[in-house]
């Protein structure tokens, strides 16, 4: 997917951080099939970017442009499309249901990618397998993440967003979690856009922004 | 790409507890309405067809002059009969559609009804009766018996339901011999019909129906007239005094009976005399030559409008006319049948609404009880049709089961109220179900009601993403 920002800045920022931004207030295009790290401390909008590439908030200004359509005139049932069968989106705050189990919860998406690996594979390279039965209410934090990045992978998508996916897992399990990363996008032949603190995850990305 | 996920984990991740007092409350409004409804429907369209069937045709009733005085009296005059300027002036009031005559038979007759169901076998009720007609058009309903023809071995007779009450309730229990009977076992009478003075003629009749209305013993009008025609005596209750050497000879004797006498010597001399009018005497000889007027109709049948108007009620009672029904309070019972009713159906169709509002305001407050998870799925790429959807499922189940629990509480009602009723009257003939209409009522206001709460439910789900 082609995504071009066109003086896209979220609706309140800060001057100055529109001025320091490679994102915010600049013309940006992100090319398809590209990886691409988008850099930045706390508050800086890594959030708010993805939520405006998912559609779930409208408040900026400038144009957001994917394969050719403004996102400002899609409708809700577009929308819903969308989500369902072209972008994935990894939420900072995971969106799981702690009542369900982990497995159900993997099988709680509309649709699945027939590309991406079977659950078990992708549980068992995360080091998940024998956490699939368990109620997610009862999984640490780093655990539920990975569950989650796994949920995401399953979903067909064209454009991969993760939002701090790597925060709460160790040097190993994040260096499992690129490669499978890594593997599923490039399968798919997405775009795909991750958020980080600083650190920088060892995958091969095609650019680096600071927002 | 295909589907992974299954209902029930989606139930699963939107089941939050719902409010369950109001949802006790709406499911209790809702289970009490629909059965007021529903049982106010069925009972209204029964005591419809029941009244219909009972009273027939609303607007006809039989009309007669009043009979006065004492036996001796009466024994001398005509048919109390209408003359064709009464009946045009009848006809002419407002309201009157149209009206036919009664026509009698002119011949003695009696009846052995036999109650055991064979001629000759137990006792018979022996009875000198009368039979009547009017034209078919006039009937409240022709049963499928009302047939006859001179090759017609039966005479369908049909006799006022209140006739078979009195054999039931007042002669049955007093004569051992007869039994009580059922409408159907009271149908299935051998009835023999003796005509003529000396029972001349014997012919076989039954009982095909019981009129709730007419009040008269009917036979078909072309029996009747083959009857008359073949039987009838037109002059037998044409009584004159005898007038001989100018004081009244003997008792009453028939008009008919006077060519009879024609060859006694001094007959030219003799004068004859209306019964109530003695002065007005003729000589014998004339009154040979004198035909009787022929007279109307004694007991007419009319057809009215919806309502029978004042001028036509003030005629009737200025002329005297007796009348077979009490139109005020024909009309009480209507009106308070339909107030009943109207009621029922109005305390129902609140209770439902206000259910309908409860449960709305309480699937909103479940919505909203779920909105983060249902947000979550939204945000998964569910669409909202499918997220509104568990919450519908939901609905269904309690409203099914609410709608079935109203059913089978109006059908319970009724068949208690119907037994009640047979208690009563045993000759009730109401069916005890739930019929077409209602349930077709039934189906119209599930539609609604599902639909209505199914927008609801929608319209919050939608909300949840603005």
């Amino acid at each position: 997917m082609l995504i071009e920002l066109k003086n896209v800045a979220p609706k309140p920022i800060p001057e100055e951080m529109i001025e320091h931004s490679e994102v915010w207030g600049t013309d940006l295009k992100i090319e398809p099939n590209s990886f691409t790290l988008i850099s930045a401390h706390s508050g800086k909008g890594k959030s708010t970017l993805f939520h405006l590439l998912y559609g779930i908030r409208q408040d900026y200004t400038g144009e957001i442009i994917i394969d050719g359509q403004n996102i400002h005139k899609k409708n809700t049932d577009d929308w819903t499309k969308s989500r369902g069968d072209k972008i994935a989106l990894l939420f900072q705050e995971l969106k799981l249901f702690p009542l369900l189990t982990a497995q159900e919860n993997i099988n709680l998406i509309p649709q699945v990618n027939s590309h991406s690996p079977s659950i078990e594979e992708m549980a068992d390279r995360l080091g998940m397998k024998d956490f699939l039965t368990q109620k997610v209410a009862n999984l640490s934090y780093g655990q539920r993440q990975r569950i989650a990045l796994i949920r995401v992978l399953r979903k067909p998508f064209q454009l991969l967003l993760l939002d701090e996916p790597f925060s709460h897992l160790d040097q190993e399990n994040e260096e499992r979690a690129c490669s499978l990363i890594e593997e599923v996008a490039r399968t798919n032949k997405a775009t795909f856009l991750l958020t980080s603190l600083g650190q920088n995850p060892p995958l091969s990305f095609d650019r680096i922004l600071s927002l | 790409m295909n589907k992974s996920f299954s209902k029930n984990s989606l139930h699963a991740c939107l089941r939050v507890s719902g409010p369950s007092r109001e949802l006790w409350i709406a499911s209790l409004g809702c289970l009490i309405g629909s059965t007021l409804l529903i049982l106010a429907i069925q009972l209204y369209q029964d005591a419809t067809t029941f009244l219909h069937e009972s009273e027939g045709p609303k607007n006809y009733f039989t009309l007669n002059k009043k009979v006065e005085g004492g036996a001796l009296v009466n024994l001398g005059k005509n048919e109390q009969s209408f003359t064709p300027e009464e009946l045009e002036k009848i006809k002419s009031l407002k309201g009157v559609k149209r009206i036919g005559g009664f026509t009698r038979n002119q011949f003695p007759l009696s009846l052995y009804i036999w109650p055991s169901g064979k001629v000759g076998l137990g006792a018979a009720a022996k009875t000198d009766l009368f039979f009547e007609s009017i034209p078919d058009e006039f009937l409240d309903f022709i049963p499928k018996e009302w047939h006859w023809d001179e090759n017609s071995s039966l005479i369908p007779i049909m006799v006022p339901k209140f006739y078979l009450d009195l054999w039931n309730f007042g002669l049955a229990p007093s004569r051992i011999e007869y039994p009580a009977l059922s409408t159907q076992a009271a149908t299935g009478m051998p009835i023999q019909l003796f005509i003529g003075k000396r029972r001349e003629t014997i012919l076989e009749g039954r009982f095909v129906a019981f009129s709730k209305r007419i009040n008269s013993v009917l036979v078909p009008a072309n029996f009747l007239q083959w009857a008359n025609t073949q039987f009838g005596q037109p002059e037998a209750n044409d009584f004159v005094f005898l007038w001989k050497n100018g004081s009244i000879e003997g008792p009453p004797i028939t008009r008919s009976s006077i060519p009879g006498l024609q060859g006694e010597p001094d007959f030219k001399d003799w004068e004859i005399s209306p019964l109530e009018n003695p002065a007005e005497r003729i000589p014998a000889p004339q009154a040979i030559l004198n035909k009787k007027k022929a007279s109307g109709p004694s007991r007419i049948i009319l057809e009215i409008a919806e309502n029978p108007s004042i001028e036509f009620l003030d005629h009737i009672k200025e002329k005297g006319y007796e009348i077979n029904r009490e139109f005020p309070e024909q009309d009480l019972v209507k009106k308070a049948i339909h107030v009943v009713f109207l009621g029922m159906i109005g305390i129902g169709a609140l209770l439902s609404f206000l259910s309908i509002a409860t449960f709305a305001a309480s699937f909103r407050l479940v919505v909203s009880r779920a909105s983060e998870q249902a947000k979550n799925l939204l945000l998964l790429g569910f669409s909202q049709a499918q997220v509104s959807q568990v919450f519908f499922d939901r609905f269904l189940r309690i409203f099914l089961i609410i709608l079935s629990l109203s059913f089978f509480a109006s059908y319970a009602s009724k068949v208690f109220l119907i037994n009640q009723a047979r208690f009563l009257d045993p000759s009730l003939s109401v069916d005890s179900g739930i019929n077409l209409n209602t349930l077709i009522f039934l189906a119209t206001y599930g539609i609604l009601y599902l639909v209505v709460n199914k927008r609801v439910i929608e319209k919050s789900v939608h909300d949840l993403m603005k």
